[in-house]
């Protein structure tokens, strides 16, 4: 595999009339070509902000942090996210080097526009196909998500379509520019289960057809299991643990994704209690120091952990936790 | 079962009229079609089906908050029985009192404007409970309380809350005028797993303090799983099976429940063997196929599925499935490999 995408100290900050908000914390990450990585959290976690930074996706008000650095390997050479500066140098990288399926695909489409013609639009764009090229293309991915007769969905309009066949229409749209990296934001959480196993189905058959990296953002770690090779897991803008998805799910190290496991009702045992995460989660604009965590988990192992924030540590090869539970220095109080 | 049942749907049908032509009838949606349901008092029965198969307005249908085409919903809780269909306005008001709605949608369901205490105690004004404001306020703490909302917090207004705790306010507001019966419709559907926990063992250890009749509608399974002691399924406005909550998920009857249990993604990384596939989608309740509701998507169906509507048979004493092919299925299972 040859590495895709480099992640460095992202930190994003938002002014408002509140304050400066932090919403991602001095997150890295890498991602392989080919490879698929979940990126869990609940509400508020930054993962969606985290996902779009990549595109530079965010509100005039976004300020980036100084160190941030965000490297897309591309077959012409590295580009330098962070550099780019007008929407006109963002093309390469938005809808062209990377594709973004969103959770609402009602909201993804414009309503007055065919399916066909957006799909078009952005063939237009992004390559250099003809008109009639673009059309035959679109049709073609069209059949390729299953959906059934393409070139009469083609000229039919967002609201003519079911839950289901709008969100394979934007897979369609969104891999028709042969992105080398699909960032997927809860892409199946409004559908129902039925479709759901469906649209994770053919996510997994497009992988291995056209061998992209894929960020899966989502809540549900099931929908993880079944799909990425890697996990990562935010808290409150910070990245607390991150590993391979057996790993991570079979073996949790940190006390937050203990506490998302446990909370999660299963199948395997009906009667087993659900435990709750104990309170909230806090407000950006109270971030709590230290361990972003401390204010929730039920493991502190002293004053550290509201006083340092912890960085990660290896807790097996391929395995890291940011937490002093794995931090061999002594506790000075 | 023993004690008579709280609430009792008889042939329960809800038809919407559709915008319609000049000429002819009007078309209708069925939207519920036949329902027969029992409910026990102190069970907490789930209901549950894909969007579309009519379990929200089956719900409002037992709330009298959705228009009864035909058939009847009984409610008998030893003081008083009513038949919804045609109740006056005056039982209509009596009735509201004892038979509740939480929603799905915390920060949608509570009004900005209000404080946590005058949204808790809206219902008792309304429905004239409480006589003096001092009686009011102590109901409202008493409520308040029992939903593990801080009582010094009632003064604030929602927008200083986070879903969990605004799903516990909509809660003590269902609550508070003493019901019997509680509609959850979706209530734990927009919150994250760490807090989903926390507000369904709310609900649980409610509904054991307060002797409450809970009807849990939810799209989700595993949350059914956890908390509900009878479930029913429900496609394209008929239930198609429904049994106490173990025989369900131990050994489920239809061909539809098997594969939404089956659809269900796994927790194992190792297990990504591929669902067992349901084709195609829920078909519109404006045009629904002929015969059994599910035979456009049933890998099991042939032609009497086609022409003949299946009942609901007795599979064991509390076990119903609608299915003409159950028996076959619980002998053989479904076909491995199905040939389209």
């Amino acid at each position: 595999m040859s590495r895709l995408l480099d992640v460095e100290n992202l930190t994003l900050q938002f002014d408002t009339d509140e304050g400066r908000i932090t919403a991602v914390d001095n997150v890295s990450f890498s991602l392989e070509a080919g490879e698929v990585m979940g990126l869990v959290g609940e509400s508020g976690s930054g993962k969606s902000v985290t996902a779009k930074s990549l595109m530079k996706l965010n509100p005039r008000n976004a300020v980036y942090g100084p160190d941030t650095k965000i490297t897309l390997h591309l077959d012409d050479g590295p580009i330098d996210v962070m550099s780019l500066q007008n929407d006109a140098e963002m093309r390469v990288v938005r809808g062209g080097a990377i594709s973004l399926i969103f959770q609402e695909p009602m909201a993804s489409f414009a309503p007055a526009i065919s399916i066909g013609d957006q799909m078009v639009e952005q063939l237009l764009i992004h390559t250099s196909l003809s008109k009639a090229q673009a059309r035959e293309l679109s049709i073609e991915m069209l059949d390729r998500v299953g959906i059934s007769d393409p070139s009469a969905r083609f000229g039919q309009y967002a609201f003519e379509l079911s839950g289901g066949m709008r969100q394979r229409a934007m897979i369609a749209m969104a891999l028709s520019t042969k992105p080398k990296l699909l960032i997927a934001d809860e892409p199946t959480t409004a559908l129902d289960v039925t479709i759901q196993a469906q649209v994770i189905d053919l996510m997994k058959d497009l992988v291995a057809e056209f061998g992209m990296g894929i960020i899966f953002i989502t809540h549900d770690l099931g929908v993880i299991a079944q799909t990425a090779d890697k996990v990562a897991v935010m808290y409150l803008g910070r990245l607390v643990e991150r590993g391979s998805v057996r790993d991570v799910i079979r073996r949790p190290a940190h006390p937050y994704t203990r506490g998302l496991l446990a909370a999660l009702p299963t199948l395997d045992d009906i009667d087993a209690p659900l435990t709750p995460i104990p309170g909230d989660i806090p407000s950006p604009l109270e971030r709590p120091p230290g361990c972003v965590y401390n204010t929730r988990c039920q493991e502190l192992i002293g004053p550290r952990c509201a006083a340092e924030i912890p960085a990660f540590s290896h807790v097996a090869s391929d395995h890291a936790a940011a937490c002093h539970l794995y931090d061999p220095k002594e506790d000075a109080a | 079962m023993s004690q008579p049942p709280l609430i009792t749907a008889k042939g329960l049908s809800v038809y919407y009229p559709l915008r319609g032509g000049l000429i002819g009838p009007t078309p209708f949606v069925r939207a519920v079609e036949s329902v027969n349901i029992e409910i026990a008092p102190g069970s907490f029965f789930g209901l549950v089906g894909e969007s579309g198969s009519g379990k929200t307005t089956l719900g409002r249908a037992m709330l009298r908050a959705a228009p009864i085409s035909k058939g009847d919903v009984y409610f008998d809780d030893g003081e008083v029985a009513f038949a919804l269909r045609d109740l006056g306005k005056k039982d209509l008001k009596e009735y509201r009192k004892r038979a509740q709605l939480i929603f799905q949608d915390p920060y949608a369901a509570l009004s900005p404007r209000m404080t946590v205490r005058d949204i808790i105690a809206e219902p008792l004004q309304v429905m004239g409970l409480t006589k003096t404001r001092a009686e009011t306020d102590a109901r409202v703490r008493e409520i308040a309380v029992k939903c593990r909302l801080n009582v010094e917090h009632l003064r604030r207004f929602p927008h200083a809350f986070s879903g969990g705790q605004r799903q516990r306010i909509s809660i003590a507001r269902a609550l508070v005028s003493g019901p019997k019966f509680i509609v959850a419709d979706e209530s734990v559907a927009a919150l994250d797993v760490s807090i989903q926990a926390d507000v369904l063992n709310l609900l649980k250890a409610i509904q054991e303090d307060m002797g409450l009749t809970f009807l849990f509608i939810s799209h989700d399974l595993s949350v059914v799983a956890h908390v509900c002691d009878h479930v029913a399924v429900m496609y394209l406005g008929r239930i198609v099976e429904t049994a106490p909550t173990r025989s369900l998920f131990a050994n489920p009857r239809h061909p539809y429940t098997q594969a939404l249990l089956s659809a269900i993604p796994s927790l194992d990384p190792d297990d990504r063997g591929r669902a067992q596939k349901l084709i195609g989608e829920i078909p519109s309740p404006t045009n629904p196929p002929p015969g059994c509701k599910f035979q456009t998507r049933c890998p099991m169906a042939i032609d009497r599925c086609r022409v003949e509507e299946p009942v609901l048979e007795i599979a064991d004493p509390e076990h119903r499935v609608a299915c003409h092919r159950w028996q076959e299925l619980a002998q053989h299972g479904l076909p491995q490999e199905q040939a389209l």
